[in-house]
């Protein structure tokens, strides 16, 4: 049947094209009206081909546009997809990773690891060429780099037409993960959504990762060995993310699937093809002023720090401090200060050294059921 | 095609005539596009149309479709066939051209549908933060980011996972979907559920999300896993599907979505929003808060059907907790997927007793499910509350025996009772061997060569059948005891004791056996090698072994550091021969610790013994050493069908070790040292105290400093684990 229909759409497409423009004025005026019966028909008659006319260039410009079968999709994005290997091979650290093609003559951005340390990094793209590259650079903060090989007319993303995704999108990662795959194969492809769209709180072992920003934490297993370096897409194979590395995500302990927004990475990228060195004070350092705020001066004495979490629970209010002058009393339970989730003692009091003395200290305690909100001033 | 016009007439007319013969396919059709929306949600709705199309030719997908009733109305209205068929060959081409575009934009649809679903539970969805509390438990590191719950009343209550809350928070803060922070607190906890109940004050009535009917739910549905811990203003979402229903004993139905922290206590959701149930970490084999966090991401996942706790929730609102419902029986031991559910012991005072169960019972179904294996009474029970009533049918003998049994939390602990004899163990299981002095027996006055024919209703053959006959009862209930002497019939009353703590060396120096006098030149040990397993276990078979002759087993677990094999032997060969042991010592991977994953091989070794010689089941003892000692508990309370006995020498019970409940079938009793002037005697005392709270027998043996048994110790002990298949 559908052969049928399409030999008839193709004749009728012409003629419909032609009529369609008059459809949209009388569409809608037509039903209700009473007409003479020739009319009438008529009518039917030109509303019925307008309609279908319409749909038929609907359709059409939609699926040229916008639709297309995930199978043409993830075919035409593997071809911007490149394979890494480098320094690596002991226990528990892979010898590779991924990358994607960012210019037609050979830029690829990846993730920054130890992979990339070392002079002979092996680019491998999609039709099975391999390339020895040269890293042009990288940002420490962000931990991309950008490296270099010798082609020309390659399929590649375009950064700045890089899309933006919203927490349920559905999206594709692609990468070579375990590097499953060799040669001229093209990277693995998985499918998921994005689960959030949130700051990275994350660390690697012990230590809090240098990348703070913005991530799509995804639903879908992307992030393990080899992922890195590797693209997010949306369902139509536009850019979205950068896949990180492994990472433990510090609020549940969890291992976490994540990408980096383009958006967050465009200006460095620039920067580094550009030569332009990036300048130190750009780093996001949270400072410390010359004078913060400390407890005494507050006013506030808390119970003995005992165990790793002691909430910050107040033993003492000192006479005439500030935290006397507001209220705040012994057994009260500071919860938050300035908007930071308090999870110690120990906690609050690294966090007063980030507030200068002349500035507000807001205090959120618990007494009892009862949420209070109080500010105070040293100075 | 079988409704295709036949190919002499031309497609319009036949359409034509199809139509004006077939008016009420309309309906029907509009039935199945709704029934399929139901079912898949919008994207698979196309694929159903398509398949629709083509099979009758596109009649009834026309009619279930809004666009082409505005046309067939104003067609109608125009009374005009030409129109109305033209129309209808129009609408075919409009529907197949919008089809492939359809087909290919499923994703987008399905995109939307999800992201509308979560938006619709968000209302519901709070986000939780904890203050204060632990850092890891066991060997979960815990984290101290927000954790999600579930609005479920309007004024306020909200449930969550016990897992968001196993820190032991001292103050819980809970963010409410419009942005308002108030202080919550636990009212309740379902210990069956692994769930909690918090409750916060506001002003603003909460928003309680819709349900998914009971049985609407359908496994291959789509499911959404919604948690609140990323960004405080939109819900993180998982998609999967429904994977299975009544899963983990009844408890929970099964997702693929990724579950883990970061949705834990979140609801689970259909494609339109509505709530499955709450996300739980769970495991088949363990009840604890952090049972089945090992599982989270990893496709298996699990939510408690919100419908199943409703009925709990006016209770837990009240602040009480709820509980797993227990019967108070104990089954027959064994594979519980082969094993029937046939009551091998009924505890007195247990709800199942008070109704009228009673040993020998073959139950066949609970609350009208037909129960065949044990496994499935372990489901039909698993999702019963305490509080709850089960229907029982039970088979006794030829007759069938109904009883309503209301479960209940927590059974009286059970105490084994003491007749005080020792039974023959040459097969004549029933004749007396021994008489304990000032015992129930030895008042009643019971003597050696006495055969106990009888006890209450009971009439057992053998010696085990004796010992579950009178495991029956407890100690302090008086029982009638019927036994013959010299071919006559007799009867006495007796009350009954408990199992003596005390040990025997003077109590049974009429038992003792004559010195051996086959004196075995050079005892050796043999070497147990089990397949894929690299430790070696030494084990000492005594010369005079004899298959006829059951054996007594002893594991020896030693301590940590050097270890001099020909000194265990000097020590234990003796032994064995005269008390007729086999000894077995199962060496550790690492001489200087043992490892919980070794529990595994020491079973093997059991196993391996009792499958190769003939072995009395009623005398098998872990005897260890310091951390030896520990692995004896471990092992004794994993494996209860194995263990009789535990000897702990310096050794505590293990800290945060959840003890079984005291077992009517399976018997354990402990022998423990207790070193009072050394660090680790509050730990002893400590556990002594909790196994007696239980009620297992615990004999202390006390000495000044720590150190090994002495010679005389050792004998006291080995005639002790001679006792112990003791009535």
């Amino acid at each position: 049947m559908s052969n049928w229909v399409d030999t008839v759409s193709i004749g009728l497409w012409n003629c419909v094209k032609s009529i369609q423009c008059c459809v949209l004025s009388t569409q809608y005026a037509v039903p209700g009206t009473r007409e003479p019966s020739e009319t009438r028909l008529y009518r039917s008659a030109i509303l019925t081909f307008a309609l279908l006319g319409s749909a038929l260039v609907a359709n059409q410009s939609h699926a040229a546009n916008e639709v297309q079968s995930f199978s043409s999709t993830v075919g035409s994005v593997q071809p911007k997809m490149v394979k890494l290997y480098g320094a690596g091979g002991l226990r528990g650290l892979e010898a590779y990773q991924s990358g994607l093609l960012i210019s037609a003559d050979g830029h690829i951005l990846t993730v920054w690891s130890y992979v990339l340390d070392t002079d002979e990094v092996t680019v491998v793209l999609n039709d099975g060429r391999r390339f020895a590259a040269e890293i042009l650079g990288s940002d420490p903060r962000l931990e991309i780099a950008v490296l270099k090989v010798d082609a020309t007319e390659l399929p590649h993303f375009e950064l700045s037409s890089a899309v933006e995704l919203q927490a349920g999108s559905r999206v594709l990662a692609f990468s070579n993960v375990f590097a499953v795959a060799t040669g001229n194969e093209p990277v693995s492809v998985l499918h998921g959504c994005v689960s959030a769209n949130t700051k990275l709180s994350a660390r690697r072992g012990a230590y809090v990762t240098t990348y703070q920003g913005s991530a799509y934490v995804l639903d879908a297993m992307t992030n393990n060995p080899g992922a890195a370096g590797g693209a997010l897409t949306d369902r139509q194979g536009r850019l979205a993310g950068l896949l990180g590395k492994e990472l433990r995500n510090s609020l549940d302990n969890t291992w976490l699937n994540y990408a980096m927004p383009i958006p967050e990475l465009d200006a460095s990228v620039g920067q580094i093809l550009s030569g332009t060195a990036r300048v130190r004070s750009e780093m996001a350092e949270r400072r410390k002023p010359i004078e913060s705020v400390d407890l005494t001066s507050l006013g506030i004495v808390l119970v003995p720090n005992v165990v790793a979490k002691t909430p910050a629970y107040i033993d003492r209010i000192l006479p005439d401090s500030p935290a006397h002058e507001t209220g705040l009393q012994p057994d009260d339970l500071i919860l938050f200060v300035n908007d930071q989730v308090l999870n110690s003692s120990k906690q609050l009091r690294s966090e007063l050294e980030y507030i200068d003395r002349i500035d507000e200290v807001r205090l959120l305690v618990q007494r009892g059921q009862e949420l209070i909100d109080v500010s105070l001033f040293v100075e | 095609m079988s409704h295709s016009p036949s190919s002499s007439v031309s497609p319009l007319r036949g359409w034509a005539r199809f139509w004006s013969s077939y008016p009420g396919l309309a309906p029907q059709a509009i039935t199945c596009r709704r029934s399929a929306a139901e079912d898949v949600g919008n994207g698979k709705v196309l694929t159903q149309s398509l398949r629709i199309v083509r099979e009758i030719s596109g009649v009834s997908f026309q009619l279930a479709n809004p666009h082409y009733r505005k046309l067939e109305a104003y067609a109608a209205e125009n009374r005009t066939v030409i129109s109305r068929t033209i129309l209808m060959l129009l609408f075919v081409l409009l529907v197949a051209g919008e089809l492939s575009a359809q087909e290919a934009d499923i994703a987008a649809q399905e995109e939307a549908a999800m992201s509308a679903a979560v938006d619709r539970v968000a209302v519901s969805v709070v986000r939780i933060e904890t203050f204060g509390g632990l850092e890891r438990v066991g060997n979960v590191l815990l984290g101290d980011g927000p954790t999600t719950g579930l609005i479920v009343s309007e004024d306020g209550f909200i449930l969550s996972s016990a897992f968001n809350f196993v820190r032991q928070p001292s103050s819980i803060l809970v963010t409410l979907p419009g942005g308002k922070r108030t202080a919550a607190k636990i009212v309740a906890r379902d210990h069956s559920r692994m769930l909690v109940l918090l409750k916060v004050e506001h002003d603003e009535p909460s928003k309680v999300p819709e349900l998914v009917p009971t049985d609407e739910i359908q496994v291959g549905q789509w499911a959404i896993a919604v948690g609140r811990v990323y960004d405080p203003k939109r819900p993180n979402m998982s998609v999967g599907v429904l994977s299975a229903k009544d899963r983990i004993w009844g408890k929970a139905i099964q997702t693929d979505a990724k579950i883990s922290p970061s949705n834990y206590g979140g609801p689970l959701v259909d494609i339109r929003g509505r709530v499955f149930g709450v996300l739980v970490p769970m495991s088949p084999n363990a009840s604890s808060e952090i049972a089945g966090v090992e599982w989270y991401d990893s496709g298996i996942g699990f939510a408690i059907p919100l419908a199943d706790i409703q009925p709990q929730l006016t209770a837990m609102k009240e602040g009480k907790d709820v509980h797993p419902g227990l019967l108070g029986i104990t089954l027959e031991g064994g594979s519980i997927y082969a094993k029937t559910p046939t009551i091998a012991a009924c505890q007195v005072k247990s709800p199942a007793y008070e109704a009228g169960l009673r040993s020998g019972d073959l139950i066949l179904s609970i609350n009208g499910v037909s129960i065949g294996r044990q496994s499935e009474l372990k489901h039909a029970l698993g999702r019963m509350y305490a509080g709850d009533t089960a229907h029982v049918v039970v088979k006794r003998g030829d007759e069938q025996i109904e009883a309503d049994v209301q479960l209940v939390e927590e059974l009286i602990p059970y105490e084994h009772p003491f007749i005080g004899i020792l039974p023959r163990r040459d097969g004549e299981g029933t004749i007396v061997r021994y008489v304990y002095p000032n015992s129930p027996a030895k008042a009643a006055g019971l003597k050696v060569g006495d055969r106990i024919v009888g006890i209450g209703e009971q009439q057992p053959g053998n010696a085990v059948a004796l010992r579950l006959a009178v495991a029956n009862f407890e100690p302090e209930q008086t029982v009638s005891i019927r036994y013959e002497r010299e071919g006559e019939e007799q009867a006495a009353d007796l009350k009954l004791a408990r199992l003596p703590t005390t040990l025997p060396l003077i109590l049974l120096e009429d038992l003792a056996p004559d010195p051996s006098d086959k004196n075995v030149a050079a005892p050796k040990f043999i070497q147990i090698k089990l397949p894929e397993e690299s430790s070696e276990c030494l084990a000492y078979l005594p010369p005079t072994y004899d298959p006829a002759v059951p054996h007594g087993v002893v594991v020896y677990l030693r301590a940590p550091g050097d270890f001099d094999r020909e000194k265990l032997l000097t020590r234990w060969h003796q032994h064995c021969e005269d008390d007729d042991l086999i000894l077995l010592a199962p060496q550790p991977r690492d001489k200087n610790r043992w490892t919980p994953t070794e529990l595994e091989f020491v079973r093997k070794t059991v196993d391996h013994v009792i499958n190769s010689y003939s072995v009395d089941r009623t005398r098998v003892a872990m005897f260890g050493r310091q951390a030896g000692g520990a692995l004896g508990y471990l092992f004794a309370f994993r494996h209860r069908e194995l263990a009789r006995a535990v000897i702990a020498v310096d050794a505590a019970l293990p800290v945060r070790m959840r003890l079984p409940d005291n077992d009517p079938v399976k018997r354990l009793a402990v022998v423990t040292t207790l070193p009072k002037n050394s660090r680790v005697a509050p730990r002893i005392e400590q556990g002594v105290e909790m196994l007696r709270e239980m009620k297992y027998p615990v004999t202390v043996v006390e000495m000044d400093e720590s150190r090994d048994l002495d010679a005389l110790e050792l004998e006291e002990i080995v005639r002790w684990i001679d006792t112990l298949d003791r009535i």
